[in-house]
């Protein structure tokens, strides 16, 4: 172990010492190849591993930053799994879990000895500089991804660091490097066709700072915990939109909440119809990229999404139109999630008198099982009392505090605005 | 001698013979004085024979298939009690009296007035007019594109022709079956008039859901046309149109309706709330309608935020 640590020192010192400074990919991996890890999550009773990631040594030696979707599943069932971790030199060890960021998904783990030389961690280099990602793609064996930095993307509220690279299931987790083998991001996600994600290492170092040196006490702690994060983070976004000023949108004869926040994209979402059609329908749809890991199952939560639709003809009679305005009314956006994950919503109705309009509203919340606090609110509002003319929104937001989207639910009404 | 009469029990029309002779052999055989041809009756079955105008004795003939007298197995029996049961193999027969009381006379459906919806062909026939206008209607409100006649057409003829065509078809067969006779024009006139109730009653549903922004309307709809006034109109229909008994009727009734209800009923959004306690989507009321009649009243936003802290969070399923 000892020889390990000189030996990095001294490739580092040698880095330092090149007149330019910057080291290649083939530098960066003989340096690092001992402090990056699979992490693995591994059945205490099969004792195989059920998924597999990355992680590197931070800290005092002991600790082992990776993300938290890698050891998702030992959140929901920390009895049948555990933590660990296995060098390419086949050192490997048990890991508990020390802390956890679930809105940037980062997780410190930490074992009982000191594993190896942490990894230096530096702030972003400049856009279009290269940057080098490490892991263990596909279970294959310790690689490293060649790249640029594409900066930090504003609608991901600033958590993740564009990534001109190729990230592979199993990298999730490991360090990306500056050209001076510095760890400035940890591999987080990709979009396929090298362009991937990295979250920046400042949220690590924050989470080092902020981590227990004991982890948790007990499962229920963890669930409290992530629920906490999950409620801080969203209670913060709502906050910093309803602080936000929102541009408008027209959509016919309405103004409208338009992208209200950098994080929210709006896309047209009209479909296409045939000359035949006697009627007109308009459909715009808003939604942020704001994913934030739950837990194992691919969960998700921070959703907001946005959608608006407008109906209107001046060939159907008012039968015609209330069938086909109630038919699309009628659809809802499918979830997926089972009776485990969350309860029945419930709904109450309104007839709620906004710009002048009535709008039959309803509003929907539903709470998660396991993580105390946290609901998915779903509001819908549809525009009554015109013979050929309809309008209804449909607002969803996922893993929110109830009485948190409420505000956000006023502003919406409140800025949308009847233009006659 | 005043004669007996055996009645031959057969689905609805039954065969009434008289015995007059002081001895009569029933059975298959050709030699027996009254000949039943049902293959589990013996070839000399049983015989009759009289003691004057008040007595008789029955007695049984065969091994196979012995006879019942009055629900048991027995060798012979004297009796002077009127009517006496028995079970020829499975030809089922009553011996009765000359003068044994008959039902009283059930009238007509319509019976002799003209004007009656069960009376007449012109009513059948004006009635499925009125369905296939409807079913036209039905198309035309629910277009939301050009009409092209030829779809009208399609729609008409598989909603409504084909509907009342196939509900016609299978009943009077099951009514030919059961009472031995073809009531189309009954028929018709009756599935006619449960489609146009059908159309008018949902429709009335779908008002009173929005008026009271609830969903039991329509639901107490669904559950009482398939639980309650399909099985009460076949068994009006069977009791005074077909005239069987009430109570073989409300059977019949209930197992001709079960197979209409039953896949509608398990199908119902209302019932797979009932069975299953939990739903991953929302169920709110997401009815719209052209009057927006409701009771309920307008309210600003500040009102809606606050009333809107109160909603209960949702319930955990099982």
């Amino acid at each position: 172990m000892l020889f390990r640590i000189l030996v990095a020192g001294l490739l580092l010192a040698a880095a330092a010492s090149s007149p330019a400074g910057a080291l290649d990919s083939k530098k960066i991996y003989q340096l690092n190849q001992d402090r990056v890890f699979q992490i693995r999550v591994l059945n205490r009773e099969t004792g195989k591993k059920s998924s597999i990631g990355s992680g590197f040594i931070v800290g005092d030696g002991k600790q082992i930053a990776t993300n938290y979707h890698v050891i998702g599943q030992v959140i929901l069932e920390p009895d049948v799994f555990y933590i660990s971790y296995i060098g390419k030199d086949g050192r490997e060890g048990e890991l508990k879990l020390l802390g956890l960021d679930v809105a940037r998904d980062l997780a410190l783990l930490g074992a009982d000895n000191v594993v190896g030389e942490p990894i230096k961690t530096s702030p972003l280099p400049p856009r279009g500089a290269p940057i080098f990602a490490m892991g263990n793609p596909l279970d294959l064996g310790l690689s490293i991804a060649v790249g640029t930095n594409g900066g930090i993307l504003n609608q991901t509220d600033d958590s993740r660091i564009l990534f001109s690279g190729s990230l592979n299931p199993g990298m999730s987790g490991g360090p990306t490097f500056n050209d001076r083998g510095e760890a400035i991001g940890i591999n987080v996600a990709t979009a396929r066709n090298d362009i991937s994600f990295i979250v920046p290492s400042r949220f690590l170092t924050e989470l080092i700072d902020l981590s227990a040196d004991d982890g948790f006490e007990s499962a229920d702690d963890l669930k409290l915990e992530v629920a906490r994060q999950v409620l801080a983070y969203e209670n913060n976004y709502i906050e910093q939109l309803l602080a936000g000023e929102w541009p408008e949108l027209d959509l016919r004869q309405f103004s409208l909440p338009g992208v209200i926040s950098p994080t929210v994209r709006c896309w047209d979402n009209s479909a296409k119809l045939g000359a035949i059609a006697r009627y007109k329908r308009y459909q715009i749809r808003c939604a942020n990229k704001n994913h934030v890991y739950l837990d194992a199952d691919n969960r998700f939560v921070g959703d907001l999404i946005y959608e608006y639709f407008w109906l209107e003809s001046e060939e159907l009679n008012s039968i015609q139109f209330y069938n086909l305005y109630e038919n699309l009314n009628k659809d809802q956006i499918d979830s997926k999630l089972g009776r485990d994950i969350v309860s029945n919503y419930n709904c109450e109705t309104w007839f709620v008198q906004v710009s002048g309009q009535e709008l039959k509203s309803n509003l929907c919340r539903r709470e998660y099982v396991e993580y105390p606090g946290m609901s998915d609110v779903l509001f819908t509002a549809a525009l009554t009392g015109h013979k050929n003319k309809g309008f209804f929104v449909t607002l969803i937001m996922s893993g929110v505090e109830f009485t948190s989207s409420l505000p956000l639910i006023r502003k919406f009404l409140e800025h949308t605005e009847w233009r006659p | 001698m005043a004669p007996l009469i055996l009645e031959i029990m057969t689905r609805s029309l039954h065969r009434y013979l008289p015995i007059e002779n002081e001895v009569t052999t029933i059975g298959r055989a050709l030699d027996n004085d009254i000949i039943l041809s049902d293959p589990t009756v013996a070839p000399h079955h049983l015989k009759i024979i009289r003691y004057g105008d008040s007595s008789v004795e029955i007695v049984n003939l065969t091994d196979v298939n012995p006879t019942r007298i009055n629900r048991y197995r027995q060798t012979s029996l004297v009796t002077e009690q009127f009517p006496v049961n028995l079970e020829i193999g499975r030809v089922h027969a009553q011996l009765l009296p000359h003068d044994y009381n008959v039902a009283t006379t059930r009238p007509l459906a319509g019976g002799d007035r003209p004007g009656h919806l069960f009376g007449h062909i012109s009513w059948a026939v004006v009635l499925v007019l009125a369905c296939l206008v409807i079913g036209g209607l039905e198309f035309y409100l629910n277009s939301y594109n050009s009409i092209k006649w030829s779809d009208l057409f399609k729609y008409v003829l598989r909603e409504t022709v084909l509907t009342i065509g196939a509900f016609v078809l299978a009943l009077s067969i099951l009514e030919r079956l059961l009472v031995n006779r073809w009531e189309i024009k009954q028929l018709v006139t009756s599935i006619s008039l449960m489609y146009l109730f059908y159309f008018f009653s949902a429709g009335c549903a779908d008002l009173l859901n929005y008026l009271f922004t609830a969903s039991w309307p329509a639901t107490l709809f669904r559950f009482g046309w398939y639980l309650a006034i399909v099985p009460c109109a076949i068994a009006l229909y069977l009791i005074h149109i077909s005239h069987l008994k009430k109570s073989r009727s409300i059977v019949l009734a209930v197992l001709i309706a079960s197979p209409i209800a039953l896949p509608s009923i398990l199908q119902s959004p209302e019932l797979k709330t009932l069975l299953d306690d939990f739903s991953p989507t929302a169920r709110y009321q997401n009815s719209l309608s052209s009057k927006n009649w409701h009771l309920r009243e307008s309210i600003s936003i500040e009102s809606f935020i606050g009333q809107a802290q109160n909603l209960e969070p949702g319930e955990y399923a099982d």
